[in-house]
Protein backbone atom coordinates (compact mmCIF):
# COMPACT_ATOMS: atom_id res chain seq x y z
CA UNK A 1 0.00 0.00 0.00
CA UNK A 2 1.02 3.82 -0.91
CA UNK A 3 2.55 5.41 1.61
CA UNK A 4 0.67 8.83 2.04
CA UNK A 5 3.73 10.71 3.34
CA UNK A 6 5.84 9.72 0.44
CA UNK A 7 6.93 12.78 -1.36
CA UNK A 8 5.23 11.54 -4.40
CA UNK A 9 2.05 12.17 -2.69
CA UNK A 10 2.77 15.50 -1.67
CA UNK A 11 0.19 17.93 -3.70
CA UNK A 12 2.23 20.21 -5.42
CA UNK A 13 0.40 23.29 -4.32
CA UNK A 14 -2.03 23.76 -1.75
CA UNK A 15 -6.00 23.69 -2.78
CA UNK A 16 -6.24 27.41 -0.69
CA UNK A 17 -2.89 28.56 -2.92
CA UNK A 18 -4.26 26.58 -6.31
CA UNK A 19 -7.97 28.76 -5.94
CA UNK A 20 -5.96 32.18 -4.84
CA UNK A 21 -4.01 32.33 -7.53
CA UNK A 22 -7.05 31.03 -10.15
CA UNK A 23 -9.06 34.07 -8.24
CA UNK A 24 -6.12 36.63 -8.75
CA UNK A 25 -5.64 35.45 -12.09
CA UNK A 26 -9.02 35.71 -12.99
CA UNK A 27 -9.34 39.07 -11.62
CA UNK A 28 -6.55 40.49 -13.00
CA UNK A 29 -7.49 39.25 -16.93
CA UNK A 30 -10.93 40.29 -16.26
CA UNK A 31 -9.86 44.06 -15.60
CA UNK A 32 -7.26 44.06 -18.10
CA UNK A 33 -9.77 42.56 -20.43
CA UNK A 34 -12.30 45.64 -19.12
CA UNK A 35 -9.86 48.23 -20.04
CA UNK A 36 -9.14 47.49 -23.54
CA UNK A 37 -12.81 46.83 -24.28
CA UNK A 38 -13.79 50.13 -22.41
CA UNK A 39 -10.99 52.24 -24.33
CA UNK A 40 -11.75 50.32 -27.66
CA UNK A 41 -15.60 51.20 -27.25
CA UNK A 42 -14.70 54.89 -26.81
CA UNK A 43 -12.83 55.08 -29.67
CA UNK A 44 -15.15 53.29 -31.55
CA UNK A 45 -18.19 54.98 -30.08
CA UNK A 46 -16.36 58.46 -31.77
CA UNK A 47 -15.83 56.47 -34.85
CA UNK A 48 -19.90 55.86 -34.97
CA UNK A 49 -20.67 59.03 -33.97
CA UNK A 50 -18.66 61.15 -36.56
CA UNK A 51 -20.77 61.59 -40.39
CA UNK A 52 -18.83 60.95 -43.40
CA UNK A 53 -19.26 63.41 -45.99
CA UNK A 54 -22.03 61.10 -47.46
CA UNK A 55 -24.11 61.37 -43.71
CA UNK A 56 -23.40 57.60 -43.22
CA UNK A 57 -21.55 57.13 -40.50
CA UNK A 58 -17.51 56.52 -40.41
CA UNK A 59 -18.01 53.13 -38.41
CA UNK A 60 -20.66 51.35 -39.79
CA UNK A 61 -22.64 48.91 -37.77
CA UNK A 62 -21.24 45.84 -36.45
CA UNK A 63 -17.69 46.50 -37.23
CA UNK A 64 -14.64 46.92 -34.66
CA UNK A 65 -11.54 48.69 -34.71
CA UNK A 66 -8.25 47.07 -35.72
CA UNK A 67 -4.64 49.87 -36.34
CA UNK A 68 -4.16 48.62 -39.53
CA UNK A 69 -4.77 46.01 -41.97
CA UNK A 70 -4.76 42.45 -42.25
CA UNK A 71 -3.75 40.84 -45.11
CA UNK A 72 -7.05 37.83 -44.72
CA UNK A 73 -5.48 35.49 -46.97
CA UNK A 74 -6.06 34.57 -50.56
CA UNK A 75 -3.61 33.12 -53.37
CA UNK A 76 -0.55 34.69 -53.74
CA UNK A 77 0.34 36.31 -57.32
CA UNK A 78 3.38 37.16 -58.56
CA UNK A 79 4.55 40.47 -56.71
CA UNK A 80 6.91 41.45 -59.36
CA UNK A 81 6.38 44.55 -60.50
CA UNK A 82 8.57 43.83 -63.52
CA UNK A 83 6.79 41.60 -64.94
CA UNK A 84 3.54 43.07 -63.88
CA UNK A 85 0.72 43.83 -66.32
CA UNK A 86 -2.73 45.13 -66.52
CA UNK A 87 -5.24 44.06 -68.56
CA UNK A 88 -8.06 46.50 -69.47
CA UNK A 89 -10.69 45.37 -71.70
CA UNK A 90 -14.26 44.03 -72.18
CA UNK A 91 -16.96 46.49 -73.20
CA UNK A 92 -13.94 49.26 -74.55
CA UNK A 93 -13.38 50.83 -77.38
CA UNK A 94 -9.79 51.10 -76.73
CA UNK A 95 -8.59 48.04 -75.03
CA UNK A 96 -5.06 48.55 -73.32
CA UNK A 97 -2.26 46.41 -71.26
CA UNK A 98 -0.36 48.83 -68.73
CA UNK A 99 3.01 47.63 -66.68
CA UNK A 100 3.94 49.28 -63.84
CA UNK A 101 6.07 51.72 -65.16
CA UNK A 102 2.94 52.73 -66.96
CA UNK A 103 0.66 52.52 -64.34
CA UNK A 104 3.17 55.06 -62.58
CA UNK A 105 3.05 57.41 -65.74
CA UNK A 106 -0.32 57.92 -64.77
CA UNK A 107 -2.23 60.36 -62.92
CA UNK A 108 -1.69 59.35 -58.94
CA UNK A 109 -3.85 59.63 -56.10
CA UNK A 110 -3.24 60.07 -52.75
CA UNK A 111 -5.65 59.41 -50.30
CA UNK A 112 -6.66 58.45 -47.00
CA UNK A 113 -10.16 56.12 -46.66
CA UNK A 114 -11.32 53.53 -44.06
CA UNK A 115 -11.47 49.70 -45.11
CA UNK A 116 -14.04 47.29 -43.69
CA UNK A 117 -13.85 43.75 -43.65
CA UNK A 118 -16.38 41.58 -43.69
CA UNK A 119 -15.09 40.30 -40.86
CA UNK A 120 -16.40 43.11 -38.87
CA UNK A 121 -12.82 45.12 -38.77
CA UNK A 122 -12.66 48.01 -39.73
CA UNK A 123 -9.19 50.43 -40.24
CA UNK A 124 -9.73 54.28 -40.50
CA UNK A 125 -7.30 56.32 -42.38
CA UNK A 126 -5.26 54.10 -44.18
CA UNK A 127 -3.34 55.74 -46.93
CA UNK A 128 -3.11 54.80 -50.49
CA UNK A 129 -1.29 55.69 -53.46
CA UNK A 130 -2.87 54.32 -56.81
CA UNK A 131 -4.39 55.38 -60.43
CA UNK A 132 -8.48 56.00 -60.13
CA UNK A 133 -10.30 53.24 -61.95
CA UNK A 134 -12.25 56.20 -63.30
CA UNK A 135 -8.55 57.38 -65.15
CA UNK A 136 -8.45 53.46 -66.09
CA UNK A 137 -11.90 53.67 -68.06
CA UNK A 138 -11.48 56.92 -69.33
CA UNK A 139 -8.26 55.67 -71.29
CA UNK A 140 -9.86 52.55 -72.20
CA UNK A 141 -12.69 54.50 -73.86
CA UNK A 142 -15.56 52.31 -71.93
CA UNK A 143 -18.36 51.83 -73.97
CA UNK A 144 -21.80 52.85 -72.30
CA UNK A 145 -22.84 49.46 -72.83
CA UNK A 146 -21.00 48.72 -69.86
CA UNK A 147 -22.79 48.39 -66.25
CA UNK A 148 -20.41 46.43 -64.55
CA UNK A 149 -16.66 45.93 -63.91
CA UNK A 150 -15.11 42.71 -63.21
CA UNK A 151 -11.50 42.68 -61.15
CA UNK A 152 -9.54 40.10 -62.29
CA UNK A 153 -6.62 39.10 -59.69
CA UNK A 154 -4.17 35.88 -59.53
CA UNK A 155 -4.95 32.28 -60.10
CA UNK A 156 -8.81 33.59 -61.40
CA UNK A 157 -9.53 35.48 -58.06
CA UNK A 158 -12.36 37.76 -59.87
CA UNK A 159 -14.69 40.32 -57.84
CA UNK A 160 -17.53 42.29 -59.40
CA UNK A 161 -18.33 45.63 -58.87
CA UNK A 162 -21.32 47.98 -60.36
CA UNK A 163 -19.80 50.22 -62.56
CA UNK A 164 -20.87 53.11 -61.30
CA UNK A 165 -19.60 52.30 -57.63
CA UNK A 166 -16.31 51.38 -59.75
CA UNK A 167 -15.92 55.27 -61.24
CA UNK A 168 -15.80 56.96 -57.75
CA UNK A 169 -13.05 59.01 -57.40
CA UNK A 170 -12.26 56.97 -54.37
CA UNK A 171 -11.85 53.35 -56.26
CA UNK A 172 -8.01 52.77 -57.24
CA UNK A 173 -5.84 50.76 -58.38
CA UNK A 174 -3.32 50.93 -55.44
CA UNK A 175 0.74 49.91 -55.89
CA UNK A 176 1.04 51.82 -52.26
CA UNK A 177 0.16 51.42 -48.61
CA UNK A 178 1.38 53.90 -45.86
CA UNK A 179 3.86 55.20 -48.22
CA UNK A 180 5.79 52.04 -48.91
CA UNK A 181 5.52 50.00 -51.70
CA UNK A 182 2.06 47.32 -51.36
CA UNK A 183 3.71 44.51 -49.14
CA UNK A 184 3.22 40.89 -50.70
CA UNK A 185 0.50 39.47 -48.35
CA UNK A 186 -1.92 42.85 -49.16
CA UNK A 187 -1.40 42.35 -53.14
CA UNK A 188 1.98 43.42 -54.02
CA UNK A 189 2.28 45.16 -56.33
CA UNK A 190 -0.59 46.30 -57.63
CA UNK A 191 -4.23 45.63 -56.03
CA UNK A 192 -8.01 47.21 -56.42
CA UNK A 193 -9.25 49.31 -53.68
CA UNK A 194 -13.15 50.00 -53.23
CA UNK A 195 -13.18 51.24 -49.97
CA UNK A 196 -17.04 52.15 -49.45
CA UNK A 197 -17.69 47.94 -49.82
CA UNK A 198 -16.73 45.22 -48.18
CA UNK A 199 -12.83 44.99 -48.87
CA UNK A 200 -12.66 41.35 -50.43
CA UNK A 201 -14.08 43.12 -53.05
CA UNK A 202 -10.75 45.24 -53.12
CA UNK A 203 -8.97 42.14 -55.74
CA UNK A 204 -5.25 41.77 -54.53
CA UNK A 205 -2.59 40.52 -56.76
CA UNK A 206 -4.83 42.29 -59.51
CA UNK A 207 -4.30 41.24 -63.14
CA UNK A 208 -7.30 42.90 -65.31
CA UNK A 209 -10.17 44.99 -65.29
CA UNK A 210 -12.75 44.21 -67.32
CA UNK A 211 -15.89 46.53 -68.21
CA UNK A 212 -18.94 44.20 -68.77
CA UNK A 213 -22.54 44.48 -69.87
CA UNK A 214 -23.59 41.50 -67.56
CA UNK A 215 -23.24 41.00 -63.98
CA UNK A 216 -20.75 37.96 -62.72
CA UNK A 217 -20.63 37.41 -59.69
CA UNK A 218 -17.17 36.58 -58.36
CA UNK A 219 -14.95 34.04 -55.95
CA UNK A 220 -17.16 34.82 -52.74
CA UNK A 221 -19.80 36.22 -54.95
CA UNK A 222 -20.69 32.59 -55.81
CA UNK A 223 -19.62 31.42 -52.46
CA UNK A 224 -22.56 32.84 -50.50
CA UNK A 225 -21.42 36.18 -49.75
CA UNK A 226 -23.31 38.99 -50.78
CA UNK A 227 -23.16 40.23 -54.56
CA UNK A 228 -23.15 44.15 -54.02
CA UNK A 229 -20.83 44.11 -49.94
CA UNK A 230 -22.58 47.17 -48.52
CA UNK A 231 -20.89 47.33 -45.15
CA UNK A 232 -23.22 50.01 -43.92
CA UNK A 233 -26.60 48.20 -45.04
CA UNK A 234 -24.25 44.71 -43.88
CA UNK A 235 -24.54 43.21 -46.65
CA UNK A 236 -22.32 40.30 -46.00
CA UNK A 237 -24.24 36.99 -47.23
CA UNK A 238 -26.65 36.42 -49.99
CA UNK B 1 -27.59 -35.03 -20.29
CA UNK B 2 -29.82 -33.43 -22.95
CA UNK B 3 -28.66 -33.24 -26.77
CA UNK B 4 -28.06 -29.71 -27.04
CA UNK B 5 -27.41 -29.94 -30.88
CA UNK B 6 -30.71 -31.15 -30.93
CA UNK B 7 -32.79 -28.03 -29.87
CA UNK B 8 -34.28 -25.50 -32.52
CA UNK B 9 -31.69 -22.86 -33.02
CA UNK B 10 -33.43 -20.29 -33.96
CA UNK B 11 -33.24 -17.14 -31.38
CA UNK B 12 -29.72 -17.71 -30.78
CA UNK B 13 -28.83 -18.01 -34.41
CA UNK B 14 -30.91 -14.96 -34.96
CA UNK B 15 -28.92 -12.52 -32.38
CA UNK B 16 -25.65 -14.44 -33.62
CA UNK B 17 -26.14 -12.51 -36.73
CA UNK B 18 -27.04 -9.01 -35.01
CA UNK B 19 -23.82 -9.34 -33.40
CA UNK B 20 -21.97 -10.60 -36.72
CA UNK B 21 -23.76 -7.16 -37.99
CA UNK B 22 -22.79 -4.45 -35.79
CA UNK B 23 -18.98 -6.49 -35.40
CA UNK B 24 -19.02 -6.17 -39.06
CA UNK B 25 -19.98 -2.43 -38.81
CA UNK B 26 -17.61 -1.74 -36.21
CA UNK B 27 -15.00 -3.42 -38.13
CA UNK B 28 -15.25 -1.05 -41.39
CA UNK B 29 -15.99 1.23 -38.92
CA UNK B 30 -12.39 1.67 -37.29
CA UNK B 31 -10.37 0.79 -40.70
CA UNK B 32 -12.38 3.89 -42.37
CA UNK B 33 -11.50 5.89 -39.44
CA UNK B 34 -7.88 5.20 -39.42
CA UNK B 35 -7.87 5.77 -43.19
CA UNK B 36 -9.60 9.08 -42.08
CA UNK B 37 -6.70 10.59 -39.84
CA UNK B 38 -4.67 12.12 -41.98
CA UNK B 39 -7.19 14.04 -44.06
CA UNK B 40 -8.91 14.43 -40.79
CA UNK B 41 -5.74 16.97 -39.12
CA UNK B 42 -4.95 18.60 -42.49
CA UNK B 43 -8.67 19.78 -42.62
CA UNK B 44 -9.46 20.16 -38.89
CA UNK B 45 -5.96 22.08 -38.36
CA UNK B 46 -6.55 24.44 -41.67
CA UNK B 47 -10.44 24.94 -40.80
CA UNK B 48 -8.90 26.35 -37.19
CA UNK B 49 -6.14 28.43 -39.06
CA UNK B 50 -8.60 30.22 -41.57
CA UNK B 51 -11.67 30.23 -38.94
CA UNK B 52 -9.76 32.82 -37.45
CA UNK B 53 -7.99 34.10 -40.06
CA UNK B 54 -8.83 37.92 -39.15
CA UNK B 55 -6.56 37.19 -36.57
CA UNK B 56 -3.57 36.01 -38.17
CA UNK B 57 -1.89 34.87 -41.69
CA UNK B 58 -2.53 31.70 -41.97
CA UNK B 59 -0.33 30.45 -44.72
CA UNK B 60 3.06 33.59 -43.49
CA UNK B 61 5.11 34.93 -40.92
CA UNK B 62 5.12 37.66 -42.31
CA UNK B 63 8.32 40.39 -40.82
CA UNK B 64 9.09 44.01 -41.76
CA UNK B 65 12.43 45.28 -40.55
CA UNK B 66 14.61 48.21 -41.68
CA UNK B 67 18.47 49.01 -42.70
CA UNK B 68 20.07 52.35 -43.84
CA UNK B 69 22.62 51.75 -46.28
CA UNK B 70 24.42 54.86 -45.29
CA UNK B 71 24.58 55.78 -48.65
CA UNK B 72 22.68 56.98 -51.95
CA UNK B 73 22.43 54.07 -54.00
CA UNK B 74 24.39 53.82 -57.78
CA UNK B 75 22.48 54.26 -60.46
CA UNK B 76 23.79 51.15 -62.39
CA UNK B 77 21.15 48.40 -61.13
CA UNK B 78 24.10 46.02 -61.24
CA UNK B 79 26.20 48.08 -58.73
CA UNK B 80 23.71 48.72 -56.34
CA UNK B 81 22.37 45.27 -56.02
CA UNK B 82 25.97 44.25 -55.30
CA UNK B 83 25.98 47.06 -52.58
CA UNK B 84 22.74 46.06 -51.17
CA UNK B 85 23.76 42.71 -51.18
CA UNK B 86 27.22 43.42 -49.98
CA UNK B 87 25.81 45.76 -47.11
CA UNK B 88 22.78 43.55 -45.49
CA UNK B 89 25.28 40.08 -45.92
CA UNK B 90 22.46 38.61 -48.58
CA UNK B 91 23.55 35.57 -50.22
CA UNK B 92 20.42 34.98 -52.02
CA UNK B 93 20.51 35.77 -55.88
CA UNK B 94 17.95 37.75 -56.14
CA UNK B 95 15.36 37.32 -59.19
CA UNK B 96 14.26 40.31 -59.98
CA UNK B 97 15.76 44.29 -59.31
CA UNK B 98 13.19 46.45 -60.51
CA UNK B 99 13.88 50.63 -60.57
CA UNK B 100 10.99 53.20 -60.70
CA UNK B 101 12.20 56.86 -60.03
CA UNK B 102 13.65 56.32 -56.66
CA UNK B 103 12.89 53.45 -55.50
CA UNK B 104 14.71 50.15 -56.14
CA UNK B 105 12.71 46.59 -55.44
CA UNK B 106 14.83 43.23 -55.22
CA UNK B 107 12.27 40.35 -54.73
CA UNK B 108 14.02 36.77 -53.68
CA UNK B 109 11.65 33.56 -53.55
CA UNK B 110 10.35 34.91 -50.17
CA UNK B 111 11.58 38.37 -49.70
CA UNK B 112 11.43 41.62 -50.61
CA UNK B 113 13.45 44.67 -50.28
CA UNK B 114 12.38 47.84 -51.08
CA UNK B 115 15.02 50.47 -51.37
CA UNK B 116 15.13 54.15 -51.65
CA UNK B 117 17.41 55.32 -53.98
CA UNK B 118 18.85 58.48 -52.68
CA UNK B 119 18.68 57.63 -48.80
CA UNK B 120 19.75 54.48 -48.96
CA UNK B 121 16.53 53.38 -46.45
CA UNK B 122 15.56 49.45 -47.19
CA UNK B 123 11.94 48.09 -46.30
CA UNK B 124 13.12 44.31 -45.72
CA UNK B 125 9.74 42.69 -45.77
CA UNK B 126 10.10 38.72 -45.00
CA UNK B 127 7.46 36.02 -45.90
CA UNK B 128 8.00 32.55 -44.45
CA UNK B 129 5.36 29.96 -45.28
CA UNK B 130 3.97 28.09 -42.38
CA UNK B 131 5.30 24.66 -43.20
CA UNK B 132 2.44 22.25 -42.25
CA UNK B 133 -0.69 24.73 -42.62
CA UNK B 134 -0.18 26.27 -45.56
CA UNK B 135 0.13 23.47 -47.10
CA UNK B 136 -3.03 21.82 -45.24
CA UNK B 137 -4.91 24.94 -46.16
CA UNK B 138 -3.77 24.42 -49.50
CA UNK B 139 -5.69 21.36 -50.21
CA UNK B 140 -8.06 22.37 -47.89
CA UNK B 141 -9.41 25.17 -50.04
CA UNK B 142 -8.64 22.85 -52.76
CA UNK B 143 -6.29 25.57 -54.69
CA UNK B 144 -4.90 22.49 -56.85
CA UNK B 145 -8.58 21.14 -58.04
CA UNK B 146 -7.57 18.14 -60.64
CA UNK B 147 -7.34 14.95 -58.76
CA UNK B 148 -7.32 16.34 -55.18
CA UNK B 149 -11.34 16.89 -55.98
CA UNK B 150 -11.85 13.18 -56.18
CA UNK B 151 -9.95 12.67 -52.91
CA UNK B 152 -11.77 15.26 -50.82
CA UNK B 153 -15.00 14.22 -52.65
CA UNK B 154 -13.57 10.79 -50.82
CA UNK B 155 -12.85 12.19 -47.69
CA UNK B 156 -16.58 14.00 -47.20
CA UNK B 157 -18.52 10.38 -48.09
CA UNK B 158 -16.38 8.33 -45.68
CA UNK B 159 -17.24 10.73 -42.82
CA UNK B 160 -20.53 10.69 -44.06
CA UNK B 161 -20.25 6.73 -43.79
CA UNK B 162 -18.03 7.17 -40.12
CA UNK B 163 -21.17 9.47 -38.66
CA UNK B 164 -23.77 6.68 -39.72
CA UNK B 165 -22.19 4.02 -39.13
CA UNK B 166 -21.22 5.63 -35.74
CA UNK B 167 -25.00 5.57 -34.51
CA UNK B 168 -25.15 1.69 -34.75
CA UNK B 169 -21.99 0.26 -33.16
CA UNK B 170 -23.26 0.38 -29.99
CA UNK B 171 -26.52 -1.28 -28.81
CA UNK B 172 -27.75 -0.66 -25.48
CA UNK B 173 -28.08 1.93 -23.22
CA UNK B 174 -25.41 3.25 -24.47
CA UNK B 175 -26.28 3.19 -28.12
CA UNK B 176 -28.06 5.53 -30.20
CA UNK B 177 -31.33 4.14 -29.02
CA UNK B 178 -30.30 4.81 -25.58
CA UNK B 179 -28.15 7.96 -24.11
CA UNK B 180 -26.82 8.37 -27.99
CA UNK B 181 -29.83 9.86 -29.26
CA UNK B 182 -30.02 12.62 -26.70
CA UNK B 183 -26.27 13.51 -28.20
CA UNK B 184 -27.56 13.18 -31.45
CA UNK B 185 -30.24 15.43 -30.54
CA UNK B 186 -28.14 18.18 -29.12
CA UNK B 187 -25.22 17.99 -31.81
CA UNK B 188 -28.08 18.73 -34.62
CA UNK B 189 -30.12 21.58 -32.57
CA UNK B 190 -26.73 23.61 -32.06
CA UNK B 191 -26.82 24.87 -35.70
CA UNK B 192 -30.54 24.61 -35.90
CA UNK B 193 -31.14 26.79 -32.90
CA UNK B 194 -28.09 29.05 -34.06
CA UNK B 195 -29.38 29.60 -37.45
CA UNK B 196 -32.52 30.72 -35.65
CA UNK B 197 -31.22 32.96 -33.52
CA UNK B 198 -29.13 34.57 -36.04
CA UNK B 199 -30.51 34.71 -39.03
CA UNK B 200 -34.08 35.36 -37.15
Amino acid sequence: MADSRDPMFHPSMQRRTFLRALTAGTVVMALGGGAYVLADSEEERKARETPRPDGRPRLPPSQFLLKRLRPMGGEEGDPSPGGWRLKVHGEVDNPVTLDFAALLGMPQVDQECDVHCVTKWTVLGAHFTGVRVADLAALAKVRPSAHHVIFEAAYGYTSNVLLSEALAPNVLVAHHLEGSPLPRAHGAPVRALVPDLYFWKSAKWLTGIRFSRDDEPGYWETRGYSNHADPWKEERYA
Amino acid sequence: MPDESARPPARSAKRGNRIQWRALLRAVHRDVGYAAVGLTFVYAVSGLAVNHIAAWDPNFVNTTTTHELGAPLPTDDDAARTLVLGKLGIAETPREVFREGDELEMLFEHRTLHVSAPTGHVVDEQQQPRFFVRAANWLHLNRGKKAWTYFADSYAVGLLFLATSGLFMIAGKKGFFGRGVFFVAAGVAIPVVYLALVRG
